[in-house]
């Protein structure tokens, strides 16, 4: 920090990046050095009525700030974002459309939760990110997924005909529903990270055993289903949503089932509150809720002999008020104890991954001093459980990853409600 | 022993104290120092009252017309209280008008005398209200809003910015006023509303400590200005208004960002407090009745009684007593003029 010669004289604040590397040219130091504005000059409204003029932005121009939102934001804990301040900057004159606070929102919902003059960040994000996209004006990570999604029907880029891969191998046998050519009590929509990705491969394997076990009649799509769409919405990317919702919705009403089962509670969200209006009605229930129904049926028998403390899912509890079903479920497992984190349900934390946060870890880390996973990770630990049970597939593989990276490997394990749930029927695993 | 009942002033308060006491059966004296009843908000030229935003000419109209429509309600206009002798139920009120005087009998007394706005200039000068043209109060706002003419006043155009500051006057030891003046947030916010449909193109800003917005008037005014007319309010009140090159510039700290703020406007509206008018100070004198270090008189309780002054058969009402709205006056002025009648009417507290 450089002071003037007047001592009295406050001096604007000094930016200095030590590491700087801007177009392959090292401008570490010295080179970079910014003095941040400090009197503000105007207050250029006009970046506040672009959002207000939007269908969805309206609500942002009601904040009176009285910063409830703040403590609740989890984003707010770990960085200089935050609802009420995004207002501020508007009437600043921010460019908001173009700017990182833009994708920080991980759309968890606790803000509107406690705001008394109801902005809408859910409503907001959305529509400020749909012209954002419009213009082309969107993080590469984030395009990049929107781009493989609307290729490969899933965000991880895979291959859509091995969407069915995970069944491979499998005691138990995980019917597609186009081979079966008859109704099913359950069609199970797995989603993409239960498919995909490794850790979450063990859930839906677990997932199947379960189910197997309770002799439930399911079936899944295979290779014919594609992402939801629920969290490309939430980003911005209402077009491939839109796609994504038609060919879900040609491809689920060529079927007959009772339960649409989902693994994911985007997903879920989804076929509640997106679908129904573009044709697509279903009886949809969270894995944890069918299950929950099935406790009796199921005969936990085999002591797990855990200490868990439980991740509330933003799209299953915040957004559709499940708080319950998950943890009757972990308080029927034998041997174990629940143990609460001192942000649970109503006020749980987010995990980072919604609103398109799965996909902006590159931009998490440019805006944010840690992971919100792993303060997250931390609380968990806090509590004394070694193990956090998770109800939402984006969380298995974004916990552990800060369960290693805040040095609790070893100490905290990341496991399914699914997983725990076969652990306890002592049924086979890997 | 006299069943006639002084009320010295016609404005909300002496209109609505006469009209009650009147339909109570007791002849009632109007005192009014204006040519006119109606007080301040038909000598202000108030433009549409807080909150409800109706057309203050009308409703005072409906006042006058209550009060004056009754026989036993007289009207003195131009005429002013200058003498007070005996005792409650018997009270000697001597009046001057146009140069002659005259005494009436009057068994009680009601003071109605009201409030004055802060005088922007006349203990500090830091916003410059006689130094800039365009450096207004919030009563010069309601003469332009009530004509539909905002403009700025030094070139006769609409504004494109306008700015409100909050607390002129009130809230401030140095300048002697520590109270809140209560309505000026709202009156503020209900100009704003009124700016922005009459020029829909400007900003308008309200730079503020607190924003007190009590019952509906959150709901009413508050809330309407900056979720449908686009008010924009901002936390920290400027602490001075220079002019450079030309234009004039608030300068202040934006406090829920926590930076110095100088921004150009090209209208600046000072909410200015509520003071004792003078003829409040003038007449508690003659009365004989108390007062507070503000000015404003006081009552025998309160809380329990904000109508009834320790001078038995005098009453108080309205913005002499301290800062109050309309609704408040209205409901205190109804008191008082119940209370003075019941006080003739009830021989055991009559003196004899």
């Amino acid at each position: 920090m450089t002071r003037g010669p007047n001592p009295k004289v406050d001096p604007e604040r000094v930016m200095e990046l030590e590491h700087a590397v801007i177009d392959g040219m090292d401008v570490s130091g010295h080179w970079n050095r910014m003095f941040e504005q400090r009197v503000i000059f105007d207050y250029d409204i006009h970046q506040l009525d672009r959002v207000t003029e939007l269908d969805g932005g309206e609500s942002m121009g009601w904040c009176y700030q009285c910063a409830q939102c703040v403590p609740v934001c989890p984003v707010d804990h770990v960085g200089t974002y935050g609802p009420r301040r995004i207002f501020r900057n508007l009437q600043l004159g921010q460019d908001f459309f173009a700017n990182d606070d833009l994708w920080l929102c991980t759309t968890c919902a606790n803000c509107l939760r406690v705001c008394p003059k109801e902005v809408d960040m859910l409503q907001i994000m959305p529509a400020v990110r749909k012209e954002a996209v419009l213009a082309g004006d969107v993080p590469k990570e984030l395009q990049d997924v929107f781009e493989k999604t609307a290729r490969y029907g899933n965000p991880l880029g895979k291959n859509a005909k091995r969407r069915a891969a995970w069944t491979k191998g499998l005691d138990v046998d995980v019917p597609l529903i186009s081979e079966l050519d008859r109704k099913v009590d359950v069609l199970w929509w797995v989603s993409d990270y239960p498919s995909y990705h490794p850790r979450g491969i063990d859930a839906s394997r677990a997932l199947a055993r379960v189910l197997t076990h309770l002799g439930v009649d399911f079936a899944i799509l295979g290779a014919e289903e594609r992402h939801d769409g629920d969290s490309m919405l939430r980003a911005g990317e209402s077009g491939l949503f839109e796609m994504l919702a038609e060919q879900n919705i040609e491809t689920l009403n060529q079927y007959e089932f009772d339960v649409l089962l989902t693994t994911d509670p985007h997903a879920y969200n989804a076929f509640l509150h997106e679908y129904p209006q573009r044709g697509g009605t279903y009886n949809t229930a969270h894995y944890t809720q069918f299950l929950e129904e099935r406790i009796e049926a199921m005969g936990l028998t085999e002591s797990i002999d855990r200490t868990i403390t439980f991740h509330d899912p933003c799209y299953l509890g915040r957004h559709n008020g499940e708080y319950e079903a998950p943890r009757t479920l972990i308080g029927a497992l034998p041997g174990s104890e629940l143990v609460e984190m001192w942000r649970s349900r109503e006020n749980g934390y987010c995990c980072g991954g919604g609103g398109g946060g799965m996909w902006l870890d590159g931009l998490a880390a440019d805006n944010q001093s840690m992971r919100l996973s792993e303060k997250r990770v931390r609380e968990a630990v806090e509590t004394g459980a070694d193990t956090l049970c998770v109800a939402c597939p984006y969380e298995v593989s974004r916990f552990e990853d800060a369960v290693k990276s805040t040095n609790n490997d070893g100490s905290l394990e990341v496991l399914d409600i699914a997983e725990l749930l076969a652990a306890a029927l002592g049924l086979a695993t890997d | 022993m006299s069943d006639r009942i002084v009320v010295i002033g016609g404005g909300p308060a002496g209109l609505e104290a006469a009209a009650m006491a009147g339909r109570l059966g007791a002849p009632v004296l109007i005192v009014e120092k204006r040519s006119h009843l109606g007080g301040a908000p038909i000598a202000e030229s108030y433009a549409a009252l807080t909150h409800g935003l109706q057309s203050a000419e009308e409703l005072m109209g409906k006042m006058m017309a209550a009060a004056t429509d009754l026989d036993r309600v007289e009207v003195r206009t131009e005429s002013e209280v200058v003498a007070m002798s005996g005792t409650g139920g018997n009270f000697t009120v001597t009046i001057s008008s146009n140069g002659s005087e005259e005494t009436v009998d009057a068994g009680a007394i009601v003071l109605a005398t009201g409030f004055q706005h802060f005088d922007p200039g006349r203990e500090t000068q830091q916003y410059g209200y006689y130094e800039f043209p365009d450096v207004i109060t919030i009563q010069d706002a309601e003469g332009m809003l009530k004509e539909e003419t905002f403009v700025t006043p030094s070139t006769g155009k609409p504004p494109e910015r306008v700015a409100f500051i909050q607390c002129v006057g009130s809230r401030d030891r140095q300048i002697g006023n520590e109270y809140c003046s209560k309505v000026c947030c709202g009156i503020s916010s209900k100009q704003a509303i009124e700016v922005r449909q009459q020029v829909p193109d400007a900003r308008v800003f309200i730079f503020y400590i607190d924003m007190r917005m009590y019952g509906y008037w959150e709901n009413e005014i508050y809330w309407p200005a900056q979720e449908q007319h686009r008010v924009n309010y901002v936390k920290g009140i400027v602490t001075e208004v220079l002019a450079k090159n030309g234009r004039l510039i608030i300068r202040g700290e934006d406090t829920t960002m926590g930076r110095p703020m100088e921004v150009p406007m090209d209208v600046v509206v000072l909410a200015v407090g509520m003071e004792p008018s003078p003829g409040t100070r003038h007449m508690a004198d003659i009365l004989g009745i108390a007062t507070n270090k503000y000015g404003f008189v006081e009552t025998v309780h309160d809380v329990l009684d904000t109508v009834t002054t320790a001078v038995a058969g005098v009453y108080v009402c309205g913005s002499a007593t301290g800062p109050a709205d309309l609704d408040d006056t209205i409901s205190s002025a109804g008191s008082a003029g119940a209370k003075a009648v019941a006080y003739l009417r009830s021989g055991a507290e009559v003196p004899a």
